[in-house]
Formats: C-alpha cells, structure tokens, sequence
C-alpha cells in the first residue's frame, strides 16, 4: 500500500500540495481528477522522487520512503507521463532498448511488449513517423519496461481519438489481467474513466477534496438519481404525480420525461407513477456519473 | 565513478545519435577538408605552397581550432537537457531508478566519444599526410596537438552541460552559447590587450600569465606553443616569457579542472533545478 501522508509542497509563494493524505491499495484502480492546475501531476511527482514535499512523507507498506530506498521502490514503478514525442531517429525498438538500459530491465522482453501494445510491425520504423496514438501506446510501453507493480499513467489517453482511447483501456485491462497491478491515472475526461477506476480521488487548488468509490461519494453528497420515462406525447398528469412525490428538475424532450429523484423516495415514485402504466412505454434509472460527483464536490 | 549500465545506455543513445544524423561525419570531413587546405595553403600569402614545416601548421591549425571547436562542443551539448524536457522524456529518466550523475555522466560520455571521433578523424586523417610529406621527426607535436584539440573539445562540452541546466528556452540556450563563445575565443584575449594596452605593458608578467590560464581557449594555446617550441610568434598573445611553472602537466591539471569543475556545476545546478 502507497499512503501520502500530510504532504505540502510550495513552490515559492505557491501552495501547489496542501496536507493531502492518501492511501493507495494494492491491486487497485485509483483515478485522480481535477481542473488543471489542481495538483495532480505535482502529486505524482512527489510520488516518483521527482518531486521532494515541503512536508509530510510517502510511506509504502507503512515505511516512509527514503533517498536510498526511493531508487528501490522506483523499481517497482512504471510512470508514462502526459506528453512524450520521444526520439524521432529512433526506431520504437531502439527506444524501448535504451529505457530497458535506463531502468535496468531486461531486453529479452521487448519483443513481448511491443506485441502487447500493437507496435510489433512498427518496431523496426523510426518514431518520427508515427501517429500520436502509435507514440502513446510506445509510452505505454516503456512504462511496463521493468515488469512494474505500480503504473502511475498522467492524462494517458490526451490527445487521442476515441478509438485510440478505446484501444489504450483494452491493452491496459489485457495487461491488468496478466498481473495485478496497482494503477494511478489521472484524467480530466471524467466519463471516460468512470467505469474503469475503483476508486477516484478529486483534487481542487492543491486539496483532497474528496477520495472513495463512485457509489460512496455521490451517497455521501446526496446526489438524486435521474429517471426517464418514455412517453407517447407529453403528459402533464404524469409530470403532476412526480412532482407530488419530490421529484425535481421534471422536463420533456423528444418523447422522454425526464426527473431528479432522491434515492430513498425511488420505491414510492415507481409505485406512484406504476398506477399510469397506460401513460408510458419504458422507464429506465440512472446513477450519478463522475461528472456529476465532481461538480456536485466543486 | 562505476560505468553502470544506465550510463552505458544513455552514452549508447547519444553516440547513436549523433552518428546517425551524419553530425561525426560532417565535422570529422569539415575538420579533414580545412586541416589540408591550411596545412598546404597556409603559406601562401608569402608566396609559398605546399606543406611547410609542423610547427608552421600547427601554428595556423590552432587558429583554427580555437574558433571551431569550442562553438562546437558548446552547441552539442548545450540544448541537451531542454530537448529532453521538450520530448517529455526527461521525465521518465527522473522517474527512473537511476542518479543524476549517471544521467550527466552517460550524456556527456555519449557526446564527449562522438566529438572524439570526428575530431580524431578530422585531424587525424590529414596527420597521415603530414606524416608522410613532412616525416616522423616532429610529428609527435602533431599527435600532440590532436590531443590538446581533443581536451579543449570537452572541456567546452563540459562548459555547456551548464548552459544545458541553466536554459530551459532553445533561443536563451543559443543566446548564451554564442555569447561563452565570442567570450572565450575573442573577448577574453581582447580583454588582455586592453589591459596591457591601458597599463602600458606595466602588468606584472606572473599576473598576466595566471589571468592566460583562466582562459581555457589560452591554456590550449600555450600548450600547442609549448610542443612547437620556437615558433611561438604564431601564436599571437601568448608569446609572451611565460613563468616556469607553466609545464605542460600543470596545464593539462589545469584542463582536468575545466573539464570537472563545470560537470560538477551542473551536476548540483540539475538536483536545484529539476528535483526540487
């Protein structure tokens, strides 16, 4: 386990760490979000020795890391920062070749790695042609050079296209079920994130504001959930039953009723609008997204 | 220091590098080129061509040398950490498990073996043809002055690992690297002259001699001076008495310092600078 304990960091004047405390569990998904500027890559940093804190301590396992055993622990850390256009006369096998040297891993299994993340065919061709998404996934795969326990992925799909970010999460749950590695990755493309992380950790101005599942936090922030009631034209009876009952925010668009319901008022509402099943074809239920957990935090 | 095997890598990375752009080729052909054309043509504004005497040409390669190499080394190496923050990469080497020192060390190392070999081929492959023309007799100060060429090439790369740490900007990186030049090669010396020029000759000659050493550019020239012995007029400023203890081994210290010194700076400038 990782635990950020109490860390400060200024820079100067500017406060960019104020007293976050962290713990990272092992195995876990741990997505850390903010609006730029919020702390997150100066966390990570701190993390990585890249970064020493004003105050407070990195502790993993319960032992606060030192200088000397910081070069240990780096070790075990594969880190794929947000943007890296790498060594365009290189090609991504040379590239591969000298962070295997840097990082003291093996060469023996660049081949492997370059098949997992889909550069095999582009092995032998110089960086300098390849596509964003190809320098991405050739940053991916330095990161998993050294075989790493802990994978610390900044804005890890920025600037690629939605296939390309479909493609990053499938090799990056292709690696995760070969080992169970504990990874932290930071995005600001809440949605995309959502369903792939265990936990998510929302940062404001250098704060924790808050850590925990999706589930514990829009609990805890008593976020309503959403309804959508499938209508043939709009019917003001229906809107008149859901408003009795507290629901909120009740509007029509092309065919759906939509409303904000409490959890707790969910069973009285269905039963209530159940008795004008004549009404409606469909209802369906949504939670809150992330997007609604962070905004409903800031 | 133990060559580890990250230094091994980045030094690989940077030789790599260097041979693969043409740069090793480039320089040692340019080195080549200019090194005949001033060996044979070196005379000819007294009416003679061909190839004179070895001092005669290492007096005329000096001047050479002096102008090229130290622009040289200093631009090979002074953009060398701002690339690696453009390219994000310097990110994953401070994220790795490796120190500063084999970070510096094995760029330095890579670039200080790829300014090494064209300079050795620049100089060298013209040597056979002085050899052969002028024979084995003083060819010695020519080995000599390859050698002295070589220091005055890293210590200058080692001058602008500093630039490399200092700059993040390209065009500050630039900036300051022509500006080391213009002061090491020309200003420095014209500085002297003014000196002497204003004190009319009266600066005591220890003092005149310690302030020549400072320079690392004058330190090469006293050392090429000191191989070729009586042909020293070539040489310009510092054919002046120099004190005894002006030996070619306490240059050569002297140089070692100049090669360390800034390494070192560096070294303490990149944990102040990118491990805050």
């Amino acid at each position: 386990m990782i635990e950020f304990k109490g860390i400060s960091k200024d820079f100067g004047d500017v406060r960019a760490l104020e007293e976050v405390s962290l713990k990272i569990h092992e195995g876990e998904i741990l997505g850390l979000v903010g609006p730029n500027g919020s702390g997150k890559s100066t966390l990570f940093k701190t993390m990585l020795g890249i970064i020493r804190p004003s105050g407070g301590s990195v502790l993993v396992n319960s032992e606060e890391l030192t200088e000397k055993k910081w070069k240990d622990f780096k070790k075990k850390i594969g880190y794929m920062p947000e943007r890296v256009s790498f060594y365009d006369n290189l090609t991504g096998e040379e590239t591969l070749q000298l962070f295997a040297g840097v990082k003291g891993g093996s060469l023996s299994v660049i081949p492997e790695i370059l098949k997992k993340v889909g550069l095999e065919s582009a092995s032998g061709r110089k960086v300098g042609g390849y596509s964003k998404g190809m320098r991405q996934r050739l940053n991916f795969a330095q990161a998993l050079l050294s075989d790493p326990d802990i994978l610390v992925l900044d804005e890890p799909t920025s600037g690629l296209d939605p296939v390309g970010t479909k493609e990053f999460y499938n090799i990056l749950a292709d690696v995760r079920m070969r080992k169970k590695l504990t990874v932290i990755l930071s995005s600001h493309i809440l949605a995309e994130i959502e369903d792939r992380i265990d936990r998510v950790a929302i940062m404001k101005l250098g704060k924790l504001t808050a850590v925990g599942s999706l589930e514990e936090l829009y609990r805890g922030l008593n976020l309503p959930l959403k309804i959508y009631i499938t209508v043939k034209d709009r019917n003001a009876r229906l809107e008149d039953v859901l408003s009795s009952e507290g629901a909120k925010d009740i509007g029509y668009k092309d065919g759906y009723l939509t409303a904000s319901i409490q959890k707790e008022d969910k069973i009285k509402i269905l039963g209530a609008i159940m008795q004008m099943k004549e009404s409606f074809t469909d209802i369906s239920l949504r939670e809150p997204n992330l997007e609604e957990v962070f905004f409903g935090i800031h | 220091m133990v060559f580890t095997d990250a230094m091994k890598a980045i030094a690989k990375k940077e030789l790599s590098d260097k041979l693969k752009s043409r740069w090793v080729l480039v320089i040692a052909a340019g080195f080549a080129v200019f090194t005949i054309v001033i060996s044979y043509f070196g005379g000819a504004t007294s009416g003679v061509t061909g190839f004179r005497s070895m001092e005669a040409t290492i007096a005329s390669l000096t001047s050479l040398v002096t102008y090229f190499i130290p622009i040289l080394a200093l631009t090979l190496g002074g953009g060398i950490i701002a690339d690696e923050r453009d390219k994000g990469t310097l990110d994953i080497y401070l994220a790795s498990p490796i120190t500063v020192a084999e970070l510096i060390s094995g760029k330095f190392l890579g670039l200080a073996i790829a300014l090494t070999i064209s300079t050795l081929s620049g100089l060298g492959i013209p040597g056979v043809l002085l050899l052969i023309n002028l024979g084995m007799e003083s060819f010695l100060s020519y080995l000599l002055f390859i050698l002295n060429s070589l220091i005055l090439g890293v210590i200058f790369l080692s001058v602008s690992f500093v630039i490399s740490v200092l700059f993040i900007e390209r065009a500050r990186v630039i900036a300051f690297t022509v500006f080391l030049w213009l002061f090491f090669a020309i200003l420095y010396d014209l500085g002297l002259i003014g000196l002497l020029v204003v004190t009319k000759g009266a600066v005591n000659n220890d003092i005149f001699s310690a302030l020549l050493i400072l320079n690392p550019v004058d330190v090469y020239r006293i050392l090429n001076f000191l191989s070729i012995g009586e042909l020293k007029v070539f040489l310009g400023l510092v054919s002046v008495e120099l004190p005894g203890y002006m030996r070619a081994s306490i240059l050569w210290g002297i140089s070692a310092l100049w090669i360390v010194l800034p390494l070192t700076a560096s070294y303490r400038l990149f944990k102040r600078r990118y491990l805050v």
